[in-house]
């Protein structure tokens, strides 16, 4: 028995790290790093602020209804869930074809697709929206382009709209939601497919049937993430939307900057709360009894 | 149930062609198999027929109506994979509901039908479970239920066993062999396991690079194989090759063999190992008769192997039974090995592959 014991421990050779010593540095870099700020955020979001004091030490609700009380600020709060919602669900519908192509793709060439799908990511955000001007300014090459067409005879303007920044956080968040589907539709076999073909099931009724329930998990997970990454967008807002266009990111920044700092504490909780119920709501909603 | 015809479907991807020309013809309730090694083109067939594989030439009818353009679910086959490809997310009596919901029956309609399937596979007390619940027999006999609860024309199994384990492989054979004939179920089976397809069809398909090399009963295979892959494929055989004229053929080793058939050049002749006689005195009873030095001796309980060297380029097998008392023959003696004419022979140029 002693030797059966004996021999066990090299064997398991994980067992030379206990899981405490693999995770405990991440666990003190997330716990110095995110947790500790939150928590003075947190109290800095209950002072009080005076144009010429500051902050002042203070344990009042005042910054959170003047959000909600305010219509600026509340205009703001829903353009940024509108904005989130509508590119989450472009993204989804724009990468659910693009994800099961690549997951069932038979070319040699599968991880040129893959990377062709990243290399958006390996553009900053500041330099991609410079791209994007150029392309929807008013003298910018689409506009252009239309007038020379004679499609229109006004330039035509979208840099500075909400358009505009949709389009710009599709880009960055369409990556995410494809490799993230990809991999699960990866994981479900193709022989399903057929099966379901073969009962008497057409085209639409197998995605219905088989591949949606199937894929939830890979759906929900890389709809939740677009969802996060579209609700705190910063750059993109900022540089495609102008200065007339407000997303929470840029408030935030903006409040910090006018050295309101109770204020934009508040706004960054009320950001990050509404992120946290709407993806709890989505994983509650896509959750299911049966797993693939 | 219904007659399948395949008449001469072809399917090639740029040069290399997958099925060559298949022409079969399966009768009302029959069970065909189609055997060969991987790659033979069985599969491609079966996917042809089930719909998955568009062929680039050639008609598929099932029941006398052309579906060869007809997308697989417009066909009305059961298919049974190897993996057996249960909905995950289904419990066992949802994927045998399957393919009825898609028809259209009525809930209470398919609820009476699916439990008649489950039970004909004597799974009916575990509908509510999930297919990760089960073992692998259970869930291949779900697959079963699942492709037959909607009485489908032409019941098609790819592979059906070979993710079984030995003993298991054995039962299922025989419980879908007896279904499909209490059904009378029109089937096709896909398998490179030879002992599986003489079991269990009606018929045979050998097949090899992409082609059908013969369709016909186990007899018939085995008896008159049509050429040198079947009869190495189907069996065991072993071969000399020589040159023919009139009936004898003369091997390279300067053997003189006597045969039933007549073939003018190049030839070669096989022999089944259990037709091979083997004797201290030269085989007076067969036409043909040689003497050799045994080469090899393989003990396999029931039944012993051989191996004799009649020349330089000529080795034969013997298979002998174990008779009580039986002496048996020491590697290096010498022996006399005699058959009779009947074996078959085939022309050289028939040899796609060896056996």
């Amino acid at each position: 028995m002693a030797a059966t014991l004996s021999d066990e421990g090299p064997r398991g050779g994980a067992l030379i790290f206990s899981a405490s010593t693999l995770i405990g540095p991440a666990t003190a870099i997330v716990a110095l790093g995110v947790i500790g700020p939150l928590l003075i955020l947190l109290r800095y979001s209950l002072n009080d602020f005076d144009p010429r004091l500051l902050m002042v030490e203070a344990f009042t609700a005042k910054n959170y209804v003047t959000f909600f009380t305010d219509a600026y600020y509340l205009g703001v709060f829903f353009t940024t869930v509108r904005v989130a919602l509508i590119c989450t669900a472009i993204c989804l519908v724009l990468g659910f074809p693009l994800a099961y192509l690549l997951a069932r793709t038979q070319t040699r060439f599968k991880n040129l697709l893959i990377i062709g799908v990243v290399i958006p990511l390996f553009v900053g955000n500041a330099v991609r929206a410079a791209g994007w001007m150029t392309l929807f300014g008013s003298r910018g090459f689409l506009s252009v382009t239309l007038m020379d067409l004679g499609i229109t005879t006004e330039p035509t303007e979208i840099m500075f709209t909400e358009l505009a920044v949709i389009i710009g956080i599709i880009a960055v968040n369409l990556p995410y939601m494809v490799l993230t589907l990809q991999s699960v539709l990866e994981g479900i076999n193709r022989n399903l497919e057929e099966a379901a073909f073969s009962l008497g099931a057409a085209p639409v009724t197998m995605f219905v049937r088989v591949l949606w329930p199937l894929a939830l998990p890979g759906i929900a997970a890389g709809t939740i993430l677009t969802f996060i990454l579209a609700m705190n967008a910063y750059a993109t807002p900022v540089l495609l939307g102008g200065p007339e266009f407000r997303m929470m990111a840029p408030l935030v920044y903006s409040q910090f900057q006018l050295n309101n700092w109770p204020f934009a504490a508040a706004v960054a909780f009320l950001l990050m709360g509404t992120t946290l119920l709407l993806t709890i709501a989505a994983s509650l909603a896509t959750r299911q009894r049966f797993r693939g | 149930m219904a007659r399948l015809e395949l008449d001469g479907v072809s399917k090639h991807y740029g040069d290399f062609y997958a099925a060559r020309e298949v022409t079969l013809d399966v009768a009302e309730g029959e069970f065909l198999v189609l055997l060969g090694p991987s790659g033979c083109g069985k599969t491609t067939t079966l996917r042809a027929i089930a719909g998955f594989v568009e062929p680039s030439a050639g008609t598929v009818r099932i029941g006398g109506k052309d579906v060869t353009r007809l997308p697989p679910w417009k066909r009305n086959t059961g298919l049974v994979f190897q993996n057996y490809a249960l909905f995950p997310h289904l419990t066992v009596a949802q994927n045998v509901a399957f393919g009825l919901e898609m028809r259209k029956v009525s809930k209470a309609d398919a609820a009476t039908k699916v439990n008649e399937a489950l039970r004909l596979v004597r799974l009916d007390h575990l509908g509510d479970r999930l297919p990760r619940q089960l073992s692998g027999g259970q869930q291949q006999r779900v697959a079963l239920a699942r492709a037959l609860v909607f009485r489908p024309d032409v019941l098609l199994l790819d592979e059906p066993l070979s993710n079984l384990d030995a003993k298991l492989r054995n039962e299922v054979r025989v419980e879908i062999r007896s279904l499909q004939q209490r059904l009378g179920i029109t089937t096709v089976m896909v398998t490179h396991d030879q002992e599986e397809a003489l079991t269990m069809a009606d018929r045979l398909v050998v097949m090899s690079e992409g082609k059908v090399r013969q369709v016909g009963s186990q007899r018939d295979l085995y008896e008159r194989p049509a050429d040198r892959f079947v009869a190495g494929f189907v069996g065991r055989s072993s071969f000399l090759e020589g040159h023919m004229s009139g009936d004898t053929l003369t091997t390279p080793g300067g053997l003189a063999i006597k045969c039933a058939r007549k073939i003018a050049g190049e030839a070669v002749v096989a022999l089944r190992p259990e037709r091979v006689f083997v004797g201290t005195e030269p085989v007076t009873t067969a036409d043909n008769s040689f003497p050799g030095e045994v080469e090899f001796v393989s003990y396999m309980g029931g039944l012993i192997d051989i191996h004799v060297r009649l020349s330089e380029h000529d080795q034969v097998i013997a298979q002998v039974p174990n008779h009580d008392g039986s002496v048996l023959p020491a590697v290096g003696d010498r022996v006399h090995v005699g058959w009779a004419p009947t074996s078959a022979v085939f022309p050289a140029e028939h040899n796609g592959m060896d056996g």
